[in-house]
């Protein structure tokens, strides 16, 4: 289980990745299809530099500290950059503790800065409205699935049903 | 396979992006070669053979819309799959450029996702049509 | 006078000379800056812009660029980035950290941003007119008091943005 502010990476191949209240907050799930290497990062906020010292403490609060940290953990663990699949999720305009209305915009932005600085673009996301969400990514056969409010469970596939050109949606 | 591509733009930034966006896409990139201008880009397409030209309208020299009709009046460049990415999205233009025969149009702005989907649907539909 | 534009652009002459119009006097078209800057800057530069009060002392020492439009409608465009905003979001743009730029890019971007705002604002605006675009150049800012110029400044988290866009006589 991945927690808020947390982040998991695994190459088990029965392993599930799951973490649950993304409101404004985002999950970054990232699958190598060959190596079957696995991660997933719920942060909280974009920008370390409001708060340094909490960043050294836990860089999976933030995008810009957790984000790069999640790139490396899994090139660590076996997984190639240009075949990682990654899912955005989460990213809702919701009234969190912070009491902060925009902040899930901008940490969505914030992953996508990163990732096209990383040199990596999004298979498919399922973020913005206003509701909060729980997702849990399948190591062995690397789909996604997401439930947003009280909705049915839905697998997070590529929008425009193309298929990508490591041969997975 | 490796596909290589001509990007034609007189902004060098925005071939940067295009380019970025072209490597970091997945599928495989031979040779990108750029030019700034319809001029430069014909000089380029009668050097080498290129699988997918993507184009911006609006550039000094030869515009991009010239570029398109000289493309199309040309026996072996006619089959080249050419697609539009311009800041221009008013009707009359995009439905020339798409009488003129290309084979896709972006419009600025686009995030990369998007701009890496039209290059997939573009080469996809070009190798079923060669399959 | 007419704006100077690419010869091979489908531009006619008017057949009778018009008074410029204004674009204060469009309905449609101060939503239409405010939506365009937001989708430019959200998709390309991954950044979120909101309206900001105007207070201009920080337009003298910001990078700028100015463009000129024809076809149905004549006018220009200018563009005014504050200088603290410049280096962060051409970096964002390039996938780059600032210190990678260089001089080249750093006004390229600046030009690029302008020349896709102002072709999509007026896309937007008037889809079923006929567009040309000059090149975007570098500029100083300038003031456009007179009546008719519509202005908005913007906030970044980067920084401060300003887009001037009036119509001219063609």
């Amino acid at each position: 289980m991945v927690g808020i502010s947390d982040c998991k990476v695994t190459r088990d191949a029965d392993a599930v990745l799951v973490t649950y209240a993304l409101g404004s907050c985002i999950a970054v799930a990232m699958h190598d299809p060959l190596t079957k290497v696995s991660g997933m990062l719920h942060y909280m906020l974009p920008e370390s530099a409001i708060d340094s010292r909490k960043a050294e403490e836990n860089p999976f609060m933030f995008a810009d500290t957790g984000i790069p940290r999640l790139i490396d953990e899994l090139r660590a663990a076996g997984a190639d950059g240009k075949r990682m699949v990654v899912r955005l999720t989460g990213g809702a305009q919701v009234l969190d503790s912070q009491g902060v209305f925009q902040i899930g915009k901008r940490n969505y932005l914030a992953a996508r800065k990163i990732l096209w600085k990383a040199g990596i673009l999004v298979a498919a996301e399922a973020v913005g409205g206003e509701v909060s969400r729980t997702t849990r990514l399948e190591v062995g056969l690397g789909r996604l699935w997401v439930r947003e409010g009280g909705a049915i469970e839905r697998e997070l596939v590529r929008s425009n049903g193309a298929k990508g050109r490591n041969g997975n949606e | 396979m490796a596909y290589s591509v001509l990007i034609v733009d007189d902004s060098p930034v925005m071939r940067s992006f295009i380019r970025r966006v072209l490597n970091m896409s997945g599928f495989e990139v031979g040779e990108c070669t750029e030019a700034g201008n319809g001029i430069e880009a014909l000089a380029q397409l009668s050097a080498h053979r290129v699988d997918v030209i993507l184009t911006d309208i609006n550039m000094p020299g030869m515009n991009g819309e010239e570029l398109l009709r000289r493309l199309s009046a040309d026996g072996t460049l006619k089959t080249t799959p050419a697609v539009v990415i311009s800041t221009d999205a008013t009707n009359e233009r995009i439905v020339r450029m798409i009488e003129l025969g290309a084979k896709g149009y972006m419009a600025k702005p686009f995030t990369p996702e998007t701009l890496r989907d039209e290059l997939e649907r573009v080469l996809g539909d070009r190798d079923a049509a060669r399959a | 006078m007419p704006p100077e534009l690419d010869q091979q652009s489908s531009l006619e002459p008017a057949s009778t000379p018009h008074q410029p119009g204004r674009l204060d006097e469009e309905p449609t078209a101060s939503d239409t800056i405010r939506q365009v800057a937001s989708e430019v800057l959200e998709a390309m530069f991954f950044t979120e812009a909101e309206l900001a009060a105007c207070e201009h002392a920080w337009l003298d020492p910001a990078r700028c660029a100015g463009i000129r439009f024809g076809g149905s409608h004549f006018g220009e465009m200018l563009l005014g980035v504050s200088a603290e905003a410049a280096d962060p979001i051409a970096a964002s743009f390039l996938g780059l950290d600032p210190m990678e730029l260089t001089d080249a890019q750093r006004g390229q971007v600046i030009q690029e941003l302008t020349n896709i705002l102002c072709g999509a604002i007026l896309s937007k605006l008037w889809p079923e007119s006929k567009l040309a675009l000059s090149s975007p150049e570098l500029s100083p800012w300038q003031e456009w008091p007179d009546a008719g110029a519509l202005h908005h400044c913007f906030v970044i988290p980067e920084g401060k943005l300003g887009i001037s866009i009036r119509l001219t006589a063609g």
